[in-house]
């Protein structure tokens, strides 16, 4: 599905992240962990487009997608969540997913002034199609709320329904479960479980082991922008390696 | 609740259209409150057009005065070299300055807001050095262009009551269109850059490709206008298009309300009728303007229909609880 190869991205003299390969497999659920600073959040910048690597390549079912732009990589099937909260605040919960399903709206311009047939059909299966959304995560009853006024774990549940309105292939998804409280969090882990069993590929960080290690297929440890090792989480959680970077061994 | 708003929604229009075409009739024995009238409908189309681009994509244009002058300058000669009729040259004139906006938006669209607002304020001025420094001296410069009214199939727009109904015909036309366009994913898409550009970047929108066509849909409306105020008052000169021009149309924007329907609507009719109270003391106009304008950014931000509109949603708002706390 997702094939990175040997990137390295520095901003002046910091290599942020540093020859790193990795691979998402179809259907998995793909973990991403490692200590504050160690470029996961980059590494997710460059695959979703933000950055350009300096070096390496980045193969998405089958195309080099290295250097699209953001908007782009959306159209190709990778669709995202941010660390921060990035909802648009002052437009309705179903609106934002209606934005989230842009890149596979049909009508043009022309049609969308003129609201031409064709388009208020589309619309209309757009509505209903977000509606279906919303209520896969139960906030169908927000539908017409404004987003900013949603509680923290809903603004969350909001940004993996945007994420997944646009039918992507991949789903990136950085630290869903930051701030959430632990029921929240076994909600997430079978939310996340269910998107996977829909055919949708995930790659995850976060910070939260035990989320991790009970949801992901298989694990990347990154640690100051070098991948440090990977594995199946019983192995990683055995690795010594990643142990000292966690507790800051020798 | 619904039904009683829906319900009182119809015949509300119903009396807001039959009084909007008794004005001619209203005012038959003032002609001058019946071009007042005409000039309000012309700048509801200018600021809608900048709200298109500032109260929904939120990309700010210090210099729609250039789009204004465009479309005024651009119809009149069109119309004088070309032989072309007014009614083609005004469109002709107003795709020419959409075009400009495009052209001006692709590189300007990676500004961000002040470095933005410089961009386009030096855009007004370079369109303002053109018209009255002219090439072969084509529009007069500073002496001013002397042009005709508009020949509507026939009938000669030459009175205010006939002008009136052909601008309130725009007016219609111009703001219904503005209201398909923002209820599309094309609002949808303004809307979003405006809200997090980061996140409709990642969701799939085209950031570059939507603020372009925020421009140029904006200089469209503001240069039609454009072209409607040369052929009513039928003389322009550079001093309409200075840069106090863009500045008026940023603060009937803000005074009426961002980002709907009415806001512009609210704001040019009440900027346009301080004018005339402001008639006697000309001199302190911009003063005045300036004092009322930060009041406004600073007691009621939302502008006069914002506000209002605020306003009755809480009180439906009050009256469900109620209902609800009633019936619990």
């Amino acid at each position: 599905m997702l094939q990175v190869k040997d990137v390295t991205l520095s901003f002046g003299g910091l290599v942020a992240v540093n020859h790193v390969s990795m691979e998402v497999r179809d259907g998995s659920i793909t973990g991403l962990i490692g200590p504050n600073g160690a470029g996961k959040t980059t590494f997710f910048n460059i695959a979703s487009g933000v950055y350009t690597p300096d070096s390496g390549e980045i193969i998405f079912d089958g195309k080099n997608i290295t250097g699209k732009r953001c908007f782009q990589i959306n159209e190709a099937g990778i669709s995202r969540t941010y660390q921060v909260i990035n909802l648009f605040k002052k437009m309705t919960v179903l609106e934002n997913v209606l934005v989230g399903m842009h890149s596979r709206i049909k009508s043009n311009f022309f049609a969308s002034l003129l609201h031409l047939p064709s388009q208020r059909a589309e619309e209309k299966e757009l509505r209903k199609k977000a509606m279906k959304l919303l209520e896969f995560v139960g906030l169908e009853k927000q539908a017409n709320d404004e987003a900013g006024s949603l509680s923290y774990g809903q603004q969350r549940l909001l940004e993996i329904v945007r994420g997944m309105a646009s039918d992507p292939k991949l789903l990136l998804l950085d630290e869903p479960a930051a701030g959430m409280n632990s029921h929240e969090n076994d909600e997430l882990m079978v939310l996340l479980k269910k998107i996977a069993a829909m055919g949708i590929s995930i790659l995850i960080i976060e910070h939260d082991m035990n989320l991790m290690m009970n949801l992901c297929d298989y694990i990347y440890v990154l640690n100051y922008g070098k991948l440090l090792a990977e594995g199946k989480p019983a192995q990683i959680q055995q690795n010594p390696d990643v142990i000292a970077a966690y507790l800051g061994g020798e | 609740m619904k039904r009683t708003q829906k319900n009182l929604k119809r015949p509300l229009l119903a009396l807001l259209a039959v009084l909007l075409l008794s004005v001619p009739l209203i005012f038959s024995g003032f002609p001058y409150a019946i071009l007042i009238c005409c000039f309000i409908l012309l700048y509801v189309i200018a600021v809608s057009g900048l709200d298109i681009v500032f109260g929904y994509c939120g990309q700010i244009s210090m210099g729609h005065a250039a789009f204004f002058a465009i479309g005024a300058y651009g119809s009149c000669l069109l119309h004088d070299y070309c032989g072309i009729p007014i009614m083609l040259t005004m469109v002709i004139a107003a795709v020419l300055a959409a075009s400009v906006g495009a052209v001006i938006a692709y590189p300007a669209s990676k500004l961000v807001f002040h470095f933005l607002s410089l961009a386009t304020l030096s855009f007004g001025e370079i369109v303002y050095q053109i018209i009255s420094h002219s090439p072969g001296g084509i529009t007069n410069n500073f002496v001013g262009y002397y042009t005709e009214s508009i020949n509507f199939f026939g009938l000669t727009l030459d009175t205010y009551p006939r002008f009136y109904y052909y601008a309130l015909g725009c007016a219609v036309l111009f703001l219904t269109a503005k209201q398909m366009l923002v209820n599309s994913q094309v609002g949808r898409a303004f809307i979003a850059i405006r809200e997090n550009h980061h996140a409709a970047d990642g969701m799939g929108v085209n950031v570059r490709k939507y603020k372009v066509i925020a421009f140029a849909v904006s200089a469209f409306y503001t240069a039609f206008a454009g072209a409607m105020y040369a052929h009513l008052v039928r003389y322009i000169s550079p001093d309409t298009f200075m840069q106090k021009q863009s500045v008026m149309f940023l603060t009937m924007l803000l005074f009426g309300g961002t980002a709907s329907l009415a806001g512009p609507i609210c704001g040019v009719t009440v900027v346009m009728l301080l004018n005339e109270l402001l008639r006697s003391a000309e001199r302190y106009q911009m003063f005045i303007y300036g004092i009322l304008l930060l009041a406004v950014i600073v007691l009621i931000p939302g502008g006069i229909y914002g506000t209002v509109e605020k306003a009755i949603k809480n009180v439906f708002r009050r009256k469900k609880e109620a209902a609800k706390d009633a019936a619990g």
